[in-house]
């Protein structure tokens, strides 16, 4: 029968492999299991304590001299995002992510006012690698790294690379940019900066 | 024949050897056989039927991540000389490595999924012998075997380079693959020095890092325009669930085999599932606010609380407990379906959601069984089905998640300056 010289040759090496196996197996046993633990399943309980991250209160960008305070920003009755009242106080979108939190955390501030430069005014000039520092409400801070910037037509803004959750810790920085429509005292564009931890 | 298929060939024996008292993983190549690291030409890329190459790439990851765990059980079981575990473990490092294969046959054709099995089956052996150098004390084993993962992850590095046609560089990928042969290695060693602490960090740490490899191996090796959506948010989110919640499988079933053996290092097991369960809370509390955080992680402490129970029920054959703590899960499945029907606005039906977490306790009891009864070939087969299984439900989960929290962010751009003289 033709498939006997396979078989064998099968069988033979089936052997030579199990010999080698056999001979390269340790000598003696290893030293045996360590005796019972102490604190047994029995006595475990999982975690529960639920460790929140406290809210954002303030915002400092050391290479644009930013150091202010935070307000909370929602969503406006026309479905777009709430802006600061006020030009030199940047805003924190409350119905995302804290700072920290897994997830994009999002930082709005004004370019300019009728009356000039406002709490951003310089953001686009953020490089890659400046560090943005957030301090929380119980005193902690939390730092992120520069990693690149945007400039995007309002009309084509990304919602889901800005706002969608991710459950990656991250910082976005938003103010406007671009041309400057008069007749609507509205820029056209707007400046999206990405930051990691 | 050539040198692969005797090696497989070879890998086939292996697994019928069952009377050796020292099993090997069942696919493995003799440790001293050449790496085969080139792949084949072709390039990126032709995925499966109905998978989508971002499909893929979470495919990858998951059975990176869990190459690692299986890797870690198979070290430890040959460090504890528990011949039986480790002939099981191997065997299921053997299926894992088999579903590695496919998906490296989707992408790149038969020739380069020959040529990966063989080195990756290369890679698996060289940390079983580690670990037999460890149980036997054998300074010199230890360091052949590192000195051939060194030599087999650097051809491993080469060939995932070769196939990104140089979007991946070399140096970048052999580093990340040296990195997951050290944190196997000092997971085993702290293990065998019973410092189960640290073991269990690293334990971790392997996991998180191998999964991690499935993706930057995956954004290179796909096309450009393929591996674009690998940024997209939507995938970014079920890639982390998928990846915190087949940690907490891993994790899970880690624990209740050390607590069903009654082994030391339960604790530093179950002190590593509550680090996986702090952050899915974080993850819950981000996505639906802190109150539904809070509430997320009682019920889940209520499960792994309640499966912890009827490993010890089992492990002390109390019949009642055991009774008491399926009891228990029961009663949890519906109460967390109800809260994530809940939470995403009943994105996802509710029964349908404690179906599948009854489909998870279950195999999860199940296992548990299994290892009481020292049936580990069993026990690794349906541990290997929960981590699999886990994947569908993260996707449900993410799509539901994603698209609840989508549809309260605000739209289009931001009202923030009025003045006109931005710096442009």
């Amino acid at each position: 029968m033709r498939w006997r010289p396979v078989a064998c040759v099968v069988l033979g090496v089936t052997a030579v492999v199990c010999s080698v196996i056999a001979a390269t197996a340790p000598p003696s046993p290893p030293p045996a299991p360590p005796p019972a633990v102490s604190a047994s399943e029995a006595s475990f309980h999982s975690v529960r304590s639920y460790a929140d991250v406290a809210e954002p209160v303030r915002l400092r960008i050391p290479a644009l001299g930013v150091d202010a305070p935070l307000t909370h920003l929602g969503v406006a009755p026309n479905g777009t995002i709430e802006v600061p009242a006020d030009f030199a106080v940047p805003g924190w979108f409350d119905q995302g992510p804290r700072p920290g939190q897994p997830g994009p955390a999002v930082i709005l501030g004004h370019v300019d006012s009728k009356a000039g430069p406002a709490v951003f005014y310089r953001l686009n000039r953020l490089p890659v690698g400046a560090v943005v520092f957030v301090d929380r409400a119980d005193g902690s801070t939390v730092d992120f790294r520069v990693r690149g910037m945007q400039h995007v037509a309002k009309t084509a803004f990304p919602t889901d690379l800005v706002y969608a959750p991710t459950l990656e810790p991250s910082l976005r920085l938003v103010t406007c940019g671009g041309p400057f429509d008069h007749s609507r005292s509205s820029y056209l564009d707007n400046v999206i900066v990405y930051a990691d931890p | 024949m050539t040198p692969a298929v005797v090696i497989l060939v070879g890998a086939v024996l292996l697994a019928g050897c069952t009377a050796a008292p020292s099993p090997t993983p069942a696919s493995a190549a003799p440790a001293s056989a050449a790496p085969h690291t080139e792949p084949m030409p072709g390039g990126p890329l032709s995925t499966t039927a109905g998978q989508s190459p971002a499909d893929v790439a979470l495919q990858l990851e998951a059975l990176l991540g869990q190459h690692s765990v299986l890797v870690a059980d198979m070290m430890r079981s040959r460090i504890r000389n528990d011949a039986d575990f480790a002939q099981a473990a191997s065997t299921a490092v053997t299926r894992n490595t088999d579903d590695l294969t496919a998906v490296v046959k989707a992408m790149f054709g038969d020739q380069a999924a020959m040529a990966f099995r063989t080195t990756w089956s290369e890679h698996t052996t060289a940390f079983f012998n580690y670990a037999r150098g460890i149980a036997a004390n054998d300074t010199a084993a230890r360091d052949d075997a590192r000195a051939q993962l060194v030599k087999f992850e650097s051809g491993l590095g080469d060939f995932f380079a070769g196939a990104s046609q140089g979007r991946l560089p070399p140096a970048a990928a052999r580093s990340a693959l040296t990195a997951h042969v050290d944190h196997l290695l000092r997971q085993a060693d702290e293990y065998a020095a019973r410092d189960y602490g640290r073991a269990a960090d690293d334990y971790r740490t392997a996991y998180s890092h191998a999964f991690g490899i499935g993706q930057t191996l995956a954004a290179t090796l796909l096309p450009p325009d393929e591996a674009a959506k690998l940024d997209q948010p939507s995938w970014r989110l079920r890639s982390e669930l998928d990846r915190l919640l087949g940690e907490h499988i891993a994790l899970a079933v880690a624990a209740l085999r050390a607590g069903a053996t009654e082994s030391p290092d339960f604790p530093a097991a179950a002190a590593s599932l509550d680090q996986n369960t702090d952050q899915l809370t974080a993850a819950m509390g981000a996505l639906f606010g802190p109150a539904a955080g809070q509430q997320f992680m009682q019920l889940w402490a209520d499960h792994i609380d309640a499966l912890v129970g009827y490993t010890s029920a089992v492990a002390g054959n109390d019949g009642a407990g055991r009774q008491a703590a399926l009891d228990k899960l029961r009663g949890f499945e519906g109460k967390l379906a109800a809260f994530l029907d809940t939470a995403t606005g009943s994105r996802i039906p509710s029964a349908e959601l404690a179906s599948a977490f009854l489909h998870h306790d279950q195999m999860l009891t199940e296992q548990v069984d299994a290892m009481a009864n020292k049936d580990y070939a069993k026990a690794h087969e349906l541990a290997y089905n929960a981590y699999q299984d886990m994947f569908g439900l993260a996707k449900q989960l993410s799509v539901a998640f994603g698209d609840t929290v989508a549809a309260q962010l605000p739209q289009g751009g931001a009202e923030t300056g009025a003045g006109g003289t931005a710096p442009r």
